[in-house]
């Protein structure tokens, strides 16, 4: 009965940010700022939403974090494949080497080569463009990660009899390799999506003509410019963010724990 | 050719080639850069030692470090419990805990910025909840994010949306502990506690450990969530390391300089990858 007790009144606490916001989206500009707050809108507005939709050019934005998060995850989720599958069936002398070497990359994120990064974009030409957002990002060290140790366990013996059998390197990959790797495949894509449809650091070093801005780009920079005026429109834009994460959350609830659980995916 | 096709080196290529150019230029780079001064119009000069030299009497670079820390030590520990216990609560497969593990766990999916900007709205002095909870309490309202210490604590209370992922991480490892151990300390007549302190919880050492490292190496590498939560401010209350760097850097393009902040950074983050790698490798 304890637990119950906890784990239900810590998981309203972890809920209020987000009953907050929503709520404080459908109230009008007066009553979003009235002292003291009102709990739930009075008036209940659709004011923030349209206002994003129509004034703040969310649908650009959002044209932008698709094309993105879709071209990056069907160009990373065949390298993933590909890298997972010489890291973990690889027999050239150096695999542990390269093993190793691909594993610190984990801890090497964005963030803390940042301006490194930024240099070497900026050599390629790709600063101010939307390649910028997606090259940079075929090379994902967690999902590398995912596919080597999703590839371990695929049978050592199914690939020696294929070679007995007559098949080439490419056809043991292609007939094997990728059929057995179709829920990787699936995890990997859901991931990848979702990596790139919350990416801020990327966006924010490649980007800054608002023509190109992903969706949380445009939220960073909207909150710093409208947050002291409309908060409405600012948690309108935000929530909307949000929506397509709990869809994918909610549609592939089981691929998440699972990755998280056996392939150590973060997020 | 055969040899690399016959021994899958070949399929190694296409990551190895973007990983080299995203992630060991970068690097490389570092320790070359660092020693000129740069501003991206005019031609990069040799200056030797003197970035290194500026970084050691730059107070804002050491308040960085500070800062750093100061988010690692308030938010590894409140991490690490919160986590343990929830996961503790949770770790049966029953409907319960099934559900209350997909709410906890899924902030963690959710953008940074926007949970950063839903944060923010929480702690708004006059319209926030947080205020109006402790108003109708009787008690006097809270500069959440005005105040340097008190930024620095909302940051981190905003950072338990992090908790789900380590949740998750215990899950797995109580579920790795051989259930027959734990029987056997009931049978011999070990009550729930007991069997928690002697037989779990010295099992999870390595989890444990694990945990802790993931956590630090993630609160290393906060940036957006602060970013969007109090830009670092006020003043540079709440500016890490990633913050600075990325101010100096890209901002002031002190580039050249803030190539030798990001040699610490580097390092930092290397060493707490290093030590994760060996921890996974004994489990």
């Amino acid at each position: 009965m304890g637990r119950k007790l906890f784990v239900i009144i810590l998981s309203i606490f972890f809920m209020l940010p987000i009953f907050w916001s929503i709520t404080s989206s459908f109230k009008g500009i007066g009553e979003i700022f009235s002292y003291p707050p009102t709990f739930f809108p009075k008036n209940p507005t659709f004011e923030g939403y349209i206002k994003v939709l129509k004034e703040h050019d969310f649908l650009l934005y959002l044209r932008n974090t698709l094309f993105v998060a879709v071209v990056a995850t069907l160009l990373t989720v065949p390298v993933c494949l590909m890298t997972g599958y010489s890291l973990a069936k690889g027999t050239f002398r150096s695999r542990k080497f390269f093993n190793g070497l691909f594993a610190w990359t984990l801890f090497i994120t964005a963030e803390v080569t940042m301006v490194p990064l930024f240099i070497v974009i900026r050599g390629l030409g790709l600063v101010n463009s939307i390649w910028g957002m997606i090259i940079p990002a075929v090379y994902t060290p967690t999902g590398t990660f995912a596919a080597v140790q999703y590839m371990r366990d695929i049978p050592n013996e199914l690939l020696e009899s294929a070679k007995i059998d007559g098949a080439n390197e490419w056809q043991i990959f292609w007939r094997i390799v990728v059929p057995l790797s179709k829920p990787l495949m699936a995890t990997l894509s859901i991931f990848s999506f979702t990596w790139r449809w919350n990416d801020f650091v990327l966006p924010l070093i490649v980007v800054n003509k608002k023509s190109l801005f992903t969706l949380q780009l445009a939220l960073a920079s909207i909150q710093e410019e409208l947050g002291p005026y409309d908060w409405t429109a600012v948690l309108a834009f935000s929530n909307l963010t949000v929506i397509p994460t709990l869809i994918i959350f909610l549609l592939f609830q089981r691929w998440f724990m699972r990755g998280i659980m056996t392939g150590g995916l973060k997020y | 050719m055969r040899q690399l096709i016959k021994t899958r080196f070949v399929f190694l290529l296409p990551g190895l080639f973007f990983m080299s150019l995203f992630v060991l230029v970068p690097i490389a780079s570092i320790f070359f850069i660092s020693f000129y001064s740069w501003n991206l119009l005019s031609p990069m000069r040799f200056i030797g030692w003197a970035n290194f030299k500026r970084m050691i009497s730059d107070k804002y670079f050491w308040n960085s470090l500070v800062v750093t820390f100061k988010l690692m030590g308030l938010g590894v520990p409140i991490n690490f419990f919160l986590s343990l216990s929830l996961a503790l609560a949770l770790y049966r497969e029953d409907r319960f805990s099934k559900i209350f593990r997909a709410i906890f766990y899924w902030p963690c999916l959710m953008p940074a910025i926007a949970g950063a900007t839903m944060w923010k709205w929480m702690f708004s002095y006059h319209t926030g909840l947080f205020n109006y909870i402790l108003r109708t309490l009787g008690l006097s309202p809270i500069y959440w994010l005005e105040k340097p210490l008190n930024a620095l604590f909302s940051v981190v209370l905003s950072g338990i949306w992090g908790v789900g992922f380590f949740m998750m991480m215990f899950i797995t490892g109580f579920q790795n502990i051989p259930q027959e151990l734990i029987e056997a300390a009931r049978i011999d007549g070990a009550n729930r506690w007991q069997t928690f302190w002697y037989v779990t919880f010295p099992c999870l050492k390595n989890t444990n450990l694990l945990v802790l490292m993931v956590s630090v190496a993630y609160s290393l590498r906060s940036f957006a969530g602060i970013y969007a939560l109090t830009g670092g401010g006020p003043g540079y209350a709440t500016t890490n390391i990633a913050l600075y760097i990325y101010r100096s850097g890209l901002t002031q393009f002190r580039i050249g300089y803030a190539y030798a902040m990001s040699v610490v950074y580097f390092v930092l983050a290397l060493v707490v990858g290093l030590i994760i790698l060996r921890l996974q490798r004994e489990e």
